[in-house]
């Protein structure tokens, strides 16, 4: 759905994205991340062709992006971190405006539909100036999702919103993904990108940092795994004596409570409960500790951060 | 054929939005108001002096109208593009069909359309002025607000390319001030070089009177207000080939600045 190729945009000599190679499927939730300034809104406005690359190439829908081809953007909804809306306008004005432009055949109808969905019907005549940050968002999933796109790019789409509001437009892209369509979401708002998401991208100074399933990410990033640990008894003893296991990599107490490091060369977990018994706790609890998209994010993203102190170093 | 469809949209809504503006009604107020007094004027001279010196008697106020609808018009022309760019609502639409083309020939087809409809307004208003002073609705009155239409369309796209390089209605604003102003200095500078006499000029101010008129010249096809003068004295010259011509220019330069507003916006992009 969408592809970049060496993608690359310079602003007076500086990268703002350098070399992004970006691969997004049919019916993928995509998540597009980086912290503030990385390229993220950069790269989006350079997919939906408003402004043109320094070099590289764009493949929307199967097509190398051309300046003004509408016939792809007709086929592409877009909502952004600000929703740009003319105040003067009712709700029901605005998506009629919008829909006689994409020239969507029984407007009328398709625009109680979206205005149901999204729950403002009942403001469908109020102004738009008169809209909270919250239903202004919600119209402008409306406007977007209004001609039925294959594609649907979101820059930002909760920032600033309540929880409430999240959750709302969190539902929404889930249902409108599982009516086929592909989702691309910029976002720096981690936990919301970790639900929605099957496959994310991390960028940083407008270079690709990794590109994958969340999974994959997540384990590519591990080099132990994590087990928390509840006993019968307080543990403090425990400490010195698991660190003479090879295969414990460290641990920690609290209590009666236990984090272990193990080594991932394969499953540890029924030697560990064999020594543990043998020492005299009976285990209450155990369970694997994953590591969260935010913890992956920030490993990759001092990662890159270091190598590129180094290369400047060297420089 | 979609394009004209997108155009069509921008143009529909647009128009409605502008046709119900308090700002538009005052400019015609204003102009009325002004061609009142002048005729006032006329019309107590003509009293005085018991004699008609003009054969075209309502056309020098239609030409002080004309002037009022232009500023007006390329203030709201010059404004159009970087209104939207400062409120985003540009880039919106860029996102979907629409394109620098379909967006700025909406936007021309918007602000001619109420020019023209100004002109009907004045048409009926100098029409009640004719049966009332008696002062004829010529067939030359007819010719200047058709060739007005020719001539606000030079208004109108003057002001998109102002509009198409600024981000802010601040900087379009002072933009049109800043070039209008320009081109009213050298003209009012020019004029009055000419006042002296050439023996009585320093060589350097001869050369300053000399590159001042090619200045002048060709600013006279650049400033649309040019083409408004060149325009309305055809009428009075009676001269068909020249009011043509007129028309002829006016197309040219109408064209000339839209391809080039098109060409410009698309550089500049969307963002203020």
């Amino acid at each position: 759905m969408i592809q970049t190729v060496n993608l690359t945009k310079e602003f007076n000599g500086f990268k703002a994205v350098d070399n992004l190679n970006l691969q997004v499927e049919k019916g993928d939730i995509y998540g597009f991340l980086g912290p503030n300034g990385a390229g993220k809104t950069t790269t989006i406005m350079m997919i939906l062709g408003l402004i043109p690359p320094t070099s590289g190439k764009i493949f929307l829908l199967g097509e190398e992006l051309r300046p003004n081809n509408v016939a792809i953007k007709r086929r592409v909804g877009v909502v952004s971190e600000n929703q740009y809306l003319y105040k003067e306008m009712t709700a029901e004005e605005y998506l009629t405006f919008f829909g006689e432009l994409y020239e969507v055949p029984n407007v009328q109808k398709r625009i109680e539909e979206l205005l149901e969905a999204v729950g403002l019907w009942g403001d469908r005549n109020k102004k738009l100036g008169a809209y909270s940050k919250g239903m202004q968002q919600k119209l402008a999933f409306a406007r977007a999702l209004l001609h039925d796109p294959e594609l649907l790019i979101l820059d930002e789409p909760v920032a600033n919103l309540d929880p409430t509001s999240i959750k709302q437009i969190r539902d929404l892209i889930e249902e409108e993904n599982r009516k086929g369509r592909t989702v691309f979401v910029s976002s720096h708002i981690l936990s919301e990108v970790e639900r929605l998401c099957k496959k994310v991208a991390i960028i940083n100074r407008g270079r690709l940092l990794a590109e994958d399933t969340m999974d994959n990410i997540k384990r590519r990033l591990t080099d132990t795994v994590r087990l928390e640990i509840e006993l019968s008894q307080n543990a403090e003893s425990l400490s010195s004596e698991l660190s003479t296991l090879p295969f414990v990599k460290g641990s920690t107490v609290d209590g009666n409570k236990l984090e272990v490091h193990l080594q991932t060369d394969r499953d540890y977990r029924l030697d560990l409960s064999r020594f543990l018994y043998e020492k005299g706790f009976l285990v209450l609890a155990m369970k694997t500790k994953e590591m969260s998209l935010e913890e992956a994010f920030i490993t990759i993203t001092q990662q890159n951060i270091s190598l590129l102190a180094r290369e400047e170093g060297k420089a | 054929m979609r394009a004209v469809r997108v155009m069509q949209t921008l143009f529909k809504r647009d128009f409605l939005y502008s046709l119900y503006s308090f700002g538009y009604y005052v400019a015609l107020f204003a102009s009325f108001i002004v061609s009142s007094f002048i005729l006032k004027n006329f019309l107590d001279s003509i009293g005085e002096e018991d004699i008609l010196v003009s054969a075209y008697p309502l056309n020098y106020p239609l030409y002080i109208t004309l002037i009022i609808i232009s500023l007006y018009l390329v203030i709201i022309s010059g404004v159009s593009i970087s209104r939207e760019r400062e409120q985003g609502t540009l880039e919106v639409l860029f996102y979907g069909p629409v394109t620098p083309g379909s967006f700025l020939w909406g936007k021309y087809l918007k602000d001619l359309c109420l020019g023209m409809v100004a002109l009907g307004f004045t048409a009926v208003y100098f029409y009640f002025v004719s049966l009332l002073t008696n002062l004829g609705f010529t067939l030359g009155l007819v010719k200047a607000l058709i060739m007005s239409i020719f001539l606000l369309s030079c208004v109108v796209s003057f002001g998109l390319f102002v509009s198409s390089f600024t981000g802010r209605i601040r900087s379009s604003v002072l933009a049109l001030v800043a070039i209008l102003g320009a081109f009213l200095a050298i003209q009012l500078g020019y004029n009055a070089l000419l006042g002296f006499e050439k023996e009585s000029l320093s060589v350097p101010m001869l050369y300053v009177r000399q590159t001042m008129s090619y200045v002048f010249r060709g600013i006279s096809w650049v400033s649309p207000f040019a083409y408004l003068n060149r325009g309305l004295d055809s009428v009075v010259l009676e001269s068909p080939l020249l009011y043509v011509a007129n028309i002829g220019y006016a197309v040219v330069y109408s064209l000339v600045f839209m391809f080039l507003s098109v060409y410009v916006m698309g550089k500049k992009g969307v963002k203020a």
